[in-house]
């Protein structure tokens, strides 16, 4: 038998009192999880779309010349590391992300290039062909065909489309689906040599193992620290997953800010709220408190009864919380999200540790609260009131 | 042996004082059941809680078995209660989500809890409650509720008794099963019981009169 005072009897006991705590716990997690998850996916998106860095890095001239100076070439050639450099022919094609139309870079490459780039990130022909020398044609991953909402045969980039540096003179089409979950677009070098005449023509390189490129990268320009790097930031500058997440999350720094006081003021309305109820809830049940204190039952004893009753509360309710919010948080990244461009990973412990604070702070604010009405209360008043 | 001795108890309000208690002394001996009576406004009760612990006097001195308690701290007050008292109030102050059987075993520590629920089974059945373990207070009359008070009360074999107006709320016969079950217990126990009715502590060994917080005397009954 479980005892008369356990707090679990007490909590299965009364619903109509533990319910409605325990949903606005469940809402409060649900909110903060959801809110960092949402803020979090801006940086899981990019390292989606640009996930081709993991494999190889641009090399891109800066302004003033058409293609990447030969003393910056050479130094590329002494790096022990590097397995091949290739240069490529680039335009670029619409994307949708959450923050609006983004371009996306397409490749262009000889078909022996374009086949070890493939077998680089493991991706395969699984619908159509390659694309055609000097065509106006392109093969792309499934990812970029489901962004764009596109299907073999259908026109990518053309005169018409809106946005800076994305589009092409002639309409280009998709000849070519790639099983790769890794977006990234390839079209024929012939093609884009004749066709983006001013296009600066860039390279890019692989390494030989492929987790030595963060180190050649870093080794050749440092994020933040470019000027100390192998390479001339006034000839060049490179493109890395590195600088990108560095930029991303520079750029975002104010938003991750503003949530975190959103977050901040989320969790300290509902503790006060549940202080609040807690309170509430306390000033019902003080016959309760009185007749135990009466017949003898500490203080603390009593304290610890309601502190076991709304940590119990808070854990389960945040528990159910972040179970409800990696179900909901999945079913709005597949069916919601996804289309508009924006990764959402519904089971992030970055946001999850965000809503760590929900149980301790109303825990705190219960106890506090309580044990200063547990100490005034005198067992006599209510034993007389009558 | 309980006993106190010049008890005074002063409430104050503003710039009036009021004399609840005005020099008490008593002792409270042994296996009998005492009364105390007075009509409303006496003091009788404030002196049953003052001679539990529950409320401090204003002056004097209340001492179980030679060792004062009314300087003692709350924890210590609380385990002494728990340890050696009982009571029984004028409402049975029952736990409504709990059942019968668990409000008798409310005060009980965890680790004795499983020997304690034979014995409450026993207290049930003794007071006429059979069957009844398992109903909620809701479920009860007010006889019957007051009863299971009375079995909270004795679970834990306590030395001493306090009830105050225990039979207040009940009627005749009900009162009578209470107090019947209150002099049961007082054959080897001490039992202190507050009323205002006379007929309910026929069963009493002594019965001490409070009139305008004195103590006026004390007469044996004549009953037992």
């Amino acid at each position: 038998m479980r005892h008369p005072l356990s707090p679990f009897t007490y909590l299965t006991r009364n619903p109509s009192k533990v319910l409605p705590m325990g949903f606005v716990i469940v809402l409060c997690v649900f909110l903060i999880a959801a809110v960092a998850s949402i803020a979090n996916s801006i940086d899981l998106t990019v390292r989606t779309i640009y996930r081709y860095t993991e494999f190889f890095t641009y090399v891109i001239p800066q302004r003033s010349t058409q293609s990447v100076p030969m003393d910056q070439r050479a130094i590329l050639e002494m790096q022990p590391e590097i397995d091949r450099i290739i240069e490529g022919g680039v335009f670029f094609v619409n994307i949708k992300t959450v923050v609006g139309r983004l371009p996306f870079v397409v490749i262009g490459s000889t078909p022996e290039e374009r086949d070890y780039l493939l077998k680089r990130i493991r991706a395969t022909l699984v619908e159509g062909r390659m694309p055609e020398e000097g065509k106006p044609e392109v093969v792309v991953s499934q990812p970029i065909l489901e962004n764009r909402n596109l299907k073999l045969g259908d026109v990518i980039a053309g005169p018409l489309d809106d946005g800076g540096i994305a589009g092409s003179p002639v309409p280009v089409k998709v000849v070519g689906v790639l099983k790769s979950d890794i977006w990234v677009a390839m079209s024929s070098r012939t093609f884009t040599d004749k066709t983006f005449l001013l296009t600066p023509k860039c390279l890019l390189f692989t390494t030989k193992v492929p987790s030595d490129l963060d180190v050649v990268n870093e080794r050749l320009m440092p994020v933040g620290r470019k000027g100390d790097g192998f390479l001339s930031p006034e000839k060049v500058n490179v493109l890395t997953r590195a600088n990108l997440l560095a930029e991303v999350r520079d750029s975002l720094s104010s938003m991750y800010m503003i949530m975190e006081v959103v977050s901040a003021t989320v969790i300290f309305v509902i503790a006060l709220m549940s202080g609040m109820l807690s309170n509430i809830y306390f000033t019902q049940r003080i016959p309760e408190f009185g007749v135990l204190a009466a017949l003898g039952i500490s203080r603390a004893r009593l304290m610890m009864k309601i502190v076991w009753e709304t940590v119990i509360l808070t854990v389960i309710a945040w528990a159910i919380g972040s179970v409800l919010s990696v179900f909901l948080l999945t079913y709005l990244a597949a069916n919601v999200f996804k289309q508009r461009g924006l990764f959402l990973d519904a089971m992030d412990p970055w946001a999850y540790q965000h809503t760590l604070p929900i149980p301790v702070a109303i825990t705190i604010f219960a106890m506090v609260t309580v044990w200063v009405r547990l100490k005034r209360l005198d067992a006599v008043s209510v034993i007389e009131r009558r | 042996m309980l006993s106190c001795n010049d008890i005074c108890l002063d409430y104050v309000e503003a710039t009036r004082v009021t004399h609840a208690l005005k020099g008490v002394s008593l002792d409270f001996s042994p296996n009998k059941l005492h009364g105390i009576m007075g009509p409303s406004g006496s003091g009788k009760s404030s002196l049953l809680y003052i001679l539990c612990g529950l409320k401090s006097p204003t002056a004097g001195n209340v001492a179980l078995d030679g060792t004062s308690i009314t300087n003692m701290s709350d924890a210590a007050c609380a385990r002494l209660r728990s340890q050696k008292f009982g009571f029984v109030f004028q409402q049975p102050f029952l736990l409504n989500y709990l059942t019968a059987l668990e409000n008798i075993l409310v005060g009980i520590n965890p680790d004795e809890l499983s020997a304690s629920v034979q014995k409450a089974e026993s207290l049930l059945s003794y007071l006429g409650l059979d069957g009844m373990g398992d109903k909620y207070p809701s479920m009860l009359s007010g006889g019957e509720r007051q009863r299971v008070a009375v079995a909270r009360a004795l679970i834990g074999n306590p030395d001493i008794v306090f009830a105050d107006e225990p039979t207040a709320a009940l009627d005749k016969d009900n009162g009578y099963k209470v107090m019947s079950a209150l002099a049961d217990w007082a054959v080897d126990h001490t039992v202190i019981v507050v009323t205002h009715d006379a007929d309910m502590l026929k069963g009493a060994d002594v019965i001490h009169h409070l009139i305008g917080g004195c103590l006026v005397d004390d007469q044996p009954s004549n009953v037992r």
